[in-house]
């Protein structure tokens, strides 16, 4: 009795993963399929890929700084979605944060601050205004009761295009024009608000966003599964009227979680900003917040699946962008895979409950 | 199409002695519970049988072999001389057999006309030729329907009617009805029993399934009584011994509810006498008014009070108000109009978390939506309220809950294999046991209000929990209880009051003797 | 002044076209309570494969047949998940918009390579002699593509089809009441799959109008939202088709506002006027402007006995 009671729950868990690691294999297969229909090499194409993923320490530190992104995106996402709320509007998230940290560290008069607050400030202000982006969808979803999935990713519209007046207009954030070659892009932030390197090696891009990434993961961890707030949250989730009977404020939790799926995605934005890229320009998010949220739904509410998914897409993005220079292979392809994953892993969701059933 | 109540009897008459529907040794299994075993039955054309038998004595399950929604694991059925071994409903219906089910099966925002012609009319649809053909069926059977009514805005009985003519139109050999009764208010009864005797004349066989026999005695050609899944008893109706019957259904003395009655007089907090100082309010209903999305009155102007110690009963048939009084003392909805108080606190306008810290707890008549969180732990559910106990830099003390959890679990009896089991695996009468014990440990406690507590549970469960409302009367608590069933409020009630389309109609004691006029009351007369 | 009128309600009904005809048909399966988040991608797909077919035969139609075979083909995979598999809709919506951008993307490069921006053969222009020629009303309504007024056509008959079939009301009644619908013996799964089928085919129309007769050419993304929009129009238009229709032509002026308002000289810029559809659809779907209940059982699945 107790050595089969024990072992169900491995059964389960095993069912659990097994699923999306299938789903998984799957697309890749399917993508190595599509190459090679496409007439391309697929030893080339592989290669490519994995140069481009881990070949050298700057494709290495380049690949995890992608996943640093992602992470914080999908662990946003797993805080939302612990009150059963479907943060769809990650991109948006990541392009107000990117436009708050460029306009703070462009015009904040920061650069000269001491003890980190060069970098800090501008990190504060687009994580705040991430979060801002998050709790509209959910002051309209508690005022209103609409869908979440469909305002944060009409809001994610509305971000994206904000960006684009942001870096059209001189009056807003683009670059003084000395000509008519200038770019619609922003200045470079200066160099007291970006990010420090990690590793001291000029050659790796890492940078200490790896590290805030990891104390996050650890710290959402603790409160979605050993806080009472995690529990509220959860609670809320899954009976909004019984929570509320219980004394829980509903409002408030359900535009918090939003807000704090916001804040991720508008941190993601300014350390996308202060750790890489540097300006701000049309397309800044780079379709981040949509694997950010792959990441997320793949994860099944875990920080450690959130780690792990965003590593994976990490390296799957680096080694896409390498096939496409190096072997000629479009690095859509990558979002063929994504899609495929999305779509197995949702549609199994009845399979893994009967599985489940069965073990029980 | 004025004859369809006549349009069967030739074959009617040379089918009269063997059944149209015959069931034998039929049994079904749901997991480990055998919820019908062994069941012979006959049904014969021109007659009305009644099916008797309490809540979980397998009637519906049995409604739901014949009509092909489940089926049997042992057995067969043999249908018109054929064995009837339907795929599912949609055969049934072909077949000739329709059911009147519990829940209406009407959409409530379409007209009466197009629930009707839904899986009736292909290609396009002859809207004017079906509200014609309602018209005249509900005609030839006594009564009057709109067919351009939205089902969602037509009273119970009148929905019951549409349902009963969508049935009729598919002119079938057999009418189920099951538990009709239960939702309508005393003087529809009536006209509903004339209605099932007319379709029995006009050469049909009908089922009727309840669990009130008194209701149905004089339109019953035979009745048969189920429990436990097994039929435990038959007889004609003619020269059925009542008292055997009824014996037979709840497998007791049926002095038990009496004893139960004896024990509520005795228990609960003498009435409050001339000489007495008055005891302290405990709920207060001031004028309390409620509008529905359409701006409908829903309650109206409900105004009571409710001292210490003393349990009020809230009579009346389900959806006169009784779920917008329940929404709004819990702090879930806002009144159009009107205040409310718990103790001398007023908490109109206050939210459920103000209602619980002023000591008013609440049993939600819709345990699964309101009360639980079904898919979290036990302990979770029994201290939802109260996680703040247990909170510690934020984080859950969870060992703390699980051990507060298991002590309260075994002063309130409910039985669960452990406090961290998820609730959804509690029988009904242990998760009510669990939500009366969460709110019955608010610190302080001074109103209960109870809407339904009892629905679905069984015996021993529902005299735990007059038990522990009864007890938590006689610690100075004010109870409201609401419920649809008089006995249960007869037996634990000091008063009782009634709600008639969103109104308070009238007050009387809670004594036997005064079931009748309480029962005219809640069906609007003897205003 | 009445020449640039005219000339707005011209191009506000042939950008809103695509959003009418995805929207009412999006309609139909929401009705039936079937979400499909996979509109954009539908479109998407039909927007692709239209400009294949057509570049591939040279012929126009044969583009719009090919778009909407592929658009129903994903119709197909999304009620298969939503009806039979009993997955999250939205989630799977999202997994479609993502593989349809990659997969259309890709296969643009495969097979287009870097030719972009291939002139693809497109529908032609209504002309009746003498009388699109009229002014005003023929520069503002009777110089459209003919697809157009096929569109038109065919919305006005999925209208008539919810209003008055059997067909209509089983959709109705399984996006409402699936349980009562199943006791009335309606095919639940059955009524659901060709609710999205129809979903399907509406997008078709609308993706391969974007690439076959609007632009005739098919760039990467170029639905750009349009789906998001169309779902967007369901709810502003509260499940009714003519709200939901006149959604769409608010949505059309807002874009339509982009090339007219420069023309006129009036200085608005212009990232503004792309955000305006967008919105406008966020205070629509807020609710803001009139509220109306959706379908009982949207996006939740059945399941007799449960």
């Amino acid at each position: 009795m107790t050595a089969l009671a024990a072992s169900l729950p491995d059964w389960r868990r095993l069912a659990r993963i097994a699923i999306p690691l299938a789903a998984v294999a799957a697309s890749l297969l399917v993508s190595l399929l599509l190459i090679a229909i496409s007439g391309r090499s697929v030893p080339d194409a592989i290669e490519a890929f994995l140069d481009g993923a881990f070949g050298s320490a700057f494709a290495f530190g380049a690949s995890v700084n992608r996943a640093v992104a992602l992470s914080l995106v999908g662990l946003g996402f797993i805080f939302a979605f612990r009150a059963n709320l479907t943060n769809v509007g990650g991109e948006g998230q990541i392009a107000v944060g990117g436009i708050a940290a460029t306009a703070v560290a462009l015009y904040g008069h920061v650069d000269g601050l001491p003890l980190g607050l060069a970098m800090l400030l501008p990190m504060l202000a687009g994580t705040v205004a991430g979060a801002v982006w998050g709790a509209i969808a959910g002051i309209l979803k508690v005022r209103f009761g609409t869908n979440e999935v469909i305002s944060t990713l009409l809001l994610g519209f509305v971000a994206l295009l904000m960006v684009y007046w942001s870096v059209q207009s001189t009056a807003l954030l683009r670059q003084p024009q000395t000509s008519s070659a200038t770019l619609p892009e922003s200045l470079q932030i200066p160099v007291p608000t970006r990010l420090p390197g990690l590793t001291g090696d000029a050659e790796s891009p890492l940078h200490i966003g790896l590290v805030i990434c990891i104390l996050l993961a650890v710290a959402t961890a603790i409160v979605l599964q050993r806080s009472t707030f995690g529990l509220r949250l959860r609670a809320i989730g899954l009976n909004e009227l019984a929570a509320r009977r219980a004394g829980m404020p509903g409002g408030i939790l359900l535009v918090g979680a939003l807000a704090m799926a916001g804040a991720f995605g508008g941190l993601a934005g300014t350390i996308m900003l202060q750790g890489e890229q540097y300006y701000l320009k049309t397309g800044f998010s780079s379709g981040y917040g949509f694997d950010g949220l792959v990441v997320g739904l793949l994860s099944r509410g875990s920080a450690t699946g959130v780690l792990a998914g965003a590593l994976f897409f990490g390296f799957l993005r680096s080694g896409g962008i390498s096939m496409e220079i190096m072997a000629g292979v479009p690095a859509a392809l990558t979002l063929v895979i994504q899609g495929l994953i999305v779509i197995a892993v949702a549609g199994s969701v009845i399979l893994v409950e009967k599985l489940e059933k069965g073990a029980r | 199409m004025h004859q369809v109540a006549s349009q069967l009897p030739a074959e009617a008459v040379a089918s009269q002695t063997r059944p149209l529907l015959a069931l034998e040794n039929l049994g079904k299994r749901f997991g480990s519970l055998q919820a019908l075993q062994d069941v012979s039955l006959d049904f014969r054309v021109g007659e009305v049988q009644c099916l008797l038998g309490e809540n979980g004595a397998g009637k519906s399950t049995l409604c739901n072999l014949i009509f092909g929604v489940y089926r049997p694991d042992d057995g067969l059925m043999r249908f018109a001389g054929r064995e009837w071994v339907p795929a599912g409903p949609a055969e049934a219906l072909d077949s000739g057999i329709a059911m009147v089910h519990q829940h209406f099966s009407l959409v409530p925002r379409m007209t009466v006309v197009e629930n009707l012609m839904l899986g009736q009319s292909r290609g396009l649809l002859q809207h004017r030729a079906f509200a014609a053909k309602i018209r005249s069926i509900a005609e030839s059977f006594g009564f009057s329907l709109d067919p351009e009514a939205v089902v969602g805005e037509l009273s119970v009985g009148e929905r019951q009617r549409a349902e009963i003519v969508k049935c009729l139109m598919r002119e079938p050999r057999l009418l189920v009805l099951d538990e009709p009764t239960a939702v309508l208010p005393p003087d529809e009864i009536g006209s509903l029993l004339d209605i099932c005797r007319r379709v029995a004349d006009s050469g049909r066989a009908v089922i009727l399934v309840t669990h009130k026999l008194a209701e149905i005695a004089k339109v019953a050609d035979r009745v048969a009584v189920l429990r436990g899944g097994r039929v435990v008893a038959k007889a004609e109706m003619a020269t059925a011994d009542m008292g055997a019957l009824v014996r037979a259904m709840v497998g007791r003395e049926v002095k038990s509810l009496d004893v139960a009655l004896s024990e509520s007089g005795a228990a609960s907090a003498p009435p409050v006498s001339a000489g007495d100082a008055p005891r302290p309010r405990a709920l207060v209903c001031d004028g309390i008014t409620v509008k529905d999305r359409h701006d409908a009155v829903r309650l109206d102007n409900f105004t009571l009070e409710i001292r210490a110690g003393e349990i009020v009963g809230l009579a009346g048939v389900e959806g006169n108000g009784q779920s917008e009084l329940g929404m709004v003392l819990a702090g879930l909805q806002r009144p159009a109009a009107g205040r409310f108080f718990i103790g001398e606190t007023e908490l109109t306008e206050a939210g459920p978390a103000a209602v619980t810290a002023a000591g008013g707890g609440i049993v939600p008549e819709d345990r699964h939506a309101v009360a639980c969180v079904t898919a979290m732990s036990v302990a979770e559910n029994m201290y939802l309220n109260k996680l703040d106990r247990f909170t510690r830099f934020g984080l859950l003390r969870r060992n703390a809950l699980n051990q507060a959890a298991r002590g309260l679990m075994q002063e309130f009896d409910v039985r669960a294999a452990g406090a961290d089991v998820a609730f959804s695996g509690l029988s009904g009468g242990n998760q009510q046991k669990a939500v009366l014990a969460r709110e019955l440990t608010l610190d302080p406690l001074v109103a209960l209000v109870a809407a339904q507590p009892t629905r679905g549970l069984d015996i021993n469960a529902v005299e735990a929990v007059y038990r522990q409302i009864r007890a938590a009367a006689r610690r100075g608590v004010g109870v409201l209880l609401i419920s649809s069933e008089l006995d249960e409020l007869i037996a634990v009630a000091d008063r009782i009051v009634v709600l008639y389309r969103g109104r308070l109609v009238g007050e009387r004691p809670a004594e036997p003797g005064e079931r009748a006029a309480i029962g005219a009351l809640m069906s609007g007369h003897g205003l | 002044m009445e020449e640039t009128l005219a000339i707005f309600i011209a191009s506000t009904l042939r950008l809103s076209m695509p959003l009418i005809l995805a929207a009412s048909g999006e309609l139909v399966s929401e009705r039936s309570g079937v979400l499909n988040l996979s509109l954009e991608g539908m479109m998407l797909t039909a927007a692709f494969f239209g400009a294949l077919g057509s570049w591939g035969t040279g012929q126009p139609v044969l583009g719009i047949l090919c778009a909407v075979l592929a658009a129903v083909a994903v119709a197909a995979l999304q009620a298969l998940l939503s009806v039979n598999l009993r997955a999250n809709q939205l989630v799977v919506g999202i997994g479609f918009n993502i593989l349809a951008l990659g997969a259309t993307t890709l296969l643009y490069r495969i097979i287009f390579g870097g030719l972009s921006r291939e002139e693809i053969p497109g529908l032609a222009k209504l002309d009746i002699p003498g009388i699109s020629d009229l002014p005003f009303i023929g520069t503002a309504f009777l110089q459209q593509s003919v697809f157009v007024y096929v569109g038109l056509a065919i919305v006005a008959g999925l209208w008539a089809m919810l209003k008055y079939t059997s067909f209509g009301l089983a959709v109705r009644a399984v996006g409402d009441e699936p349980r009562a619908a199943d006791k009335a013996g309606i095919a639940v799964a059955r009524t659901r799959w060709q609710a999205v089928l129809i979903t399907g085919a509406m997008a078709g129309l609308a993706g391969s109008f974007l690439s076959v007769a609007d632009i005739n050419t098919f760039t990467e993304n170029m639905t750009n939202g349009a789906g998001y929009l169309a779902l967007a129009a369901v709810i502003f238009g509260g499940w009714n088709i003519g709200r939901t229709i006149g959604a769409c032509l608010l949505f059309g002026a807002a874009t339509a506002l982009q090339f007219q308002l420069p023309a006129m000289g009036i200085n608005v810029p212009t990232a503004f006027l792309l955000m305006l559809p967008y919105l406008l659809a966020l205070l629509a779907v807020a609710g803001i402007v009139g509220r109306l209940e959706p379908p009982t059982a949207l996006t939740l699945p059945f399941q007799r006995g449960k």
